[in-house]
C-alpha cells in the first residue's frame, strides 16, 4: 500500500486531465501512463497494459473503470472510488452546464471556430493513445501484427469490435504473440 | 407520430426508465455506445428527435470527457433536469462499474499467471489497434486538408514520443490550431 498522499495526487491529476480530455478519455492514456508508471512508479508498464486490456474487455464504462482499477491496484476500494469519481464527475458537471447554455450560443461564430480547431488535435491524440498502448504492450512482431490487423479490420468493416478483442486474446493465449 | 392523444402533454419520463435506458447503453455500448443511445432514446422511447440527438452528440464531442456519459447527462437533463442527469449517470455507472471492478480486481490478482498474461497482452494489442482506427476514421473526412492532417500528425508525434504531459501539449497546439481556424485555414 502506497501513502495516501499519492491517492490525493492521482485524484487531482485525474480531475484536471478529465476536464481537458477533448475528444474523449482515450486521449489521456499516454499522459496517465507517464504519470502512473514513469513519474510515480506506482505500477509497471505490464500492470498498466493489463488494466487497459481488462477495462477494454469488460462491458461498461471502460475508461472510468480503467482509472478505477488503477486506483484499486495501489490503494484498494478507496483508490478505486476516488479515481473513478475524479474521472467522470468534472466532465459531467461540464456537460450539465454546457447543455443548459447550448441553445443560447448554438450558432455563435466562436463555437464553429473552436470546433474546427479541435478536430486535428483530438484525432491526433486518439491515434497517439493507440500508439502508446501498442508500445506499452510487449513489442513483438506478433503483437504489432495484431494491432495493425485490428486497426485495418475496424476501418474496413462494421464488425463488432468485441470479436477483434476476442481474437487478440485468443492469439495471445495460444502463445503466438510472445 | 404514434401518439393517440396528440394534445396531451407528454408524460415526464420516469427516473427509473432513464436509469434503465443508460444501463443498457453502458453494457451494450461496446465500441459504439452512440448506436445504442440513439436506438433507445430516439427510436424506442421517443424521448428525443433525431435533430435533438445530433445536437447533443456534437456538443459532447466538442467538450472534454468520456463522450458517451455526456450523452447520458444531456439526455437526462433534457428529460428531467438535474435529477434526470443524476439518474442517467447512476444507471450508466453504478452496476457496470461495480461488476467491472470486481471482475477486474479478480483478474488483476491472477495477472501474473502466464496464460492470463498472454491473453491480456493479445487483447491489449487489438485494443490499441481499435484506438488507432477510431482516430483515423474521425480524420478520414478531412483527408484533403493538409493543415488538418499536419496538425494531427504533430499532435500524434508530440504525445507519442515527447512524453510531455497532456496539458502542455494542448497549450502548445490549441493556440496554433485556433489561430489557423480563425483565419479559416482549417
Amino acid at each position: 500500500m502506497k501513502p495516501a498522499s499519492g491517492l490525493l495526487a492521482l485524484t487531482l491529476h485525474l480531475a484536471i486531465v478529465s476536464s481537458i480530455s477533448f475528444g474523449g478519455f482515450p486521449t489521456v492514456l499516454p499522459d496517465m501512463r507517464a504519470f502512473a508508471v514513469t513519474s510515480h512508479d506506482w505500477m509497471t508498464d505490464q500492470d498498466f497494459t493489463n488494466i487497459f486490456a481488462m477495462a477494454q474487455a469488460i462491458p461498461g464504462p471502460n475508461m472510468i473503470l480503467m482509472m478505477g482499477l488503477i486506483g484499486w491496484k495501489v490503494w484498494g476500494l478507496a483508490g478505486a472510488l476516488a479515481a473513478s469519481t475524479a474521472t467522470f464527475a468534472p466532465p459531467c458537471a461540464i456537460y450539465f452546464t454546457a447543455f443548459r447554455l447550448m441553445h443560447r450560443f448554438q450558432e455563435a461564430h466562436w463555437q464553429r471556430v473552436l470546433r474546427s480547431a479541435l478536430i486535428p488535435v483530438t484525432t491526433g491524440l486518439i491515434i497517439a493513445s493507440g500508439v502508446v498502448m501498442a508500445q506499452a504492450a510487449a513489442v513483438t512482431w506478433g503483437a504489432l501484427a495484431v494491432t495493425g490487423a485490428a486497426a485495418v479490420v475496424m476501418l474496413m468493416t462494421r464488425l463488432n469490435p468485441l470479436w477483434l478483442l476476442a481474437a487478440g486474446g485468443a492469439l495471445g493465449g495460444l502463445g503466438f504473440l510472445v | 407520430m404514434s401518439s393517440a392523444l396528440p394534445l396531451e402533454q407528454p408524460a415526464a419520463a420516469p427516473l427509473g426508465a432513464i436509469a434503465a435506458a443508460f444501463l443498457t447503453v453502458s453494457v451494450f455500448g461496446f465500441g459504439g455506445g452512440i448506436v445504442w443511445a440513439r436506438r433507445i432514446a430516439v427510436e424506442q422511447r421517443g424521448w428525443l428527435s433525431d435533430a435533438e440527438f445530433l445536437d447533443i452528440v456534437s456538443l459532447c464531442q466538442f467538450l472534454p470527457g468520456p463522450n458517451i456519459i455526456g450523452i447520458a447527462v444531456c439526455t437526462g437533463t433534457k428529460l428531467r433536469g438535474a435529477p434526470g442527469a443524476l439518474a442517467a449517470i447512476a444507471g450508466f455507472l453504478v452496476l457496470p462499474w461495480s461488476v467491472g471492478l470486481a471482475l477486474g480486481s479478480l483478474c488483476l490478482r491472477y495477472a501474473q499467471a502466464p496464460l492470463l498474461r498472454h491473453v491480456l497482452g493479445g487483447v491489449s494489442a487489438a485494443a490499441a489497434g481499435l484506438l488507432i482506427a477510431t482516430g483515423l476514421r474521425l480524420l478520414l473526412p478531412h483527408r484533403r486538408r493538409p493543415l488538418v492532417i499536419g496538425l494531427a500528425v504533430l499532435a500524434l508525434a508530440l504525445m507519442s514520443f515527447s512524453r510531455l504531459p497532456l496539458p502542455i501539449v494542448l497549450l502548445a497546439l490549441l493556440p496554433l490550431s485556433i489561430a489557423l481556424s480563425t483565419a479559416r485555414r482549417l
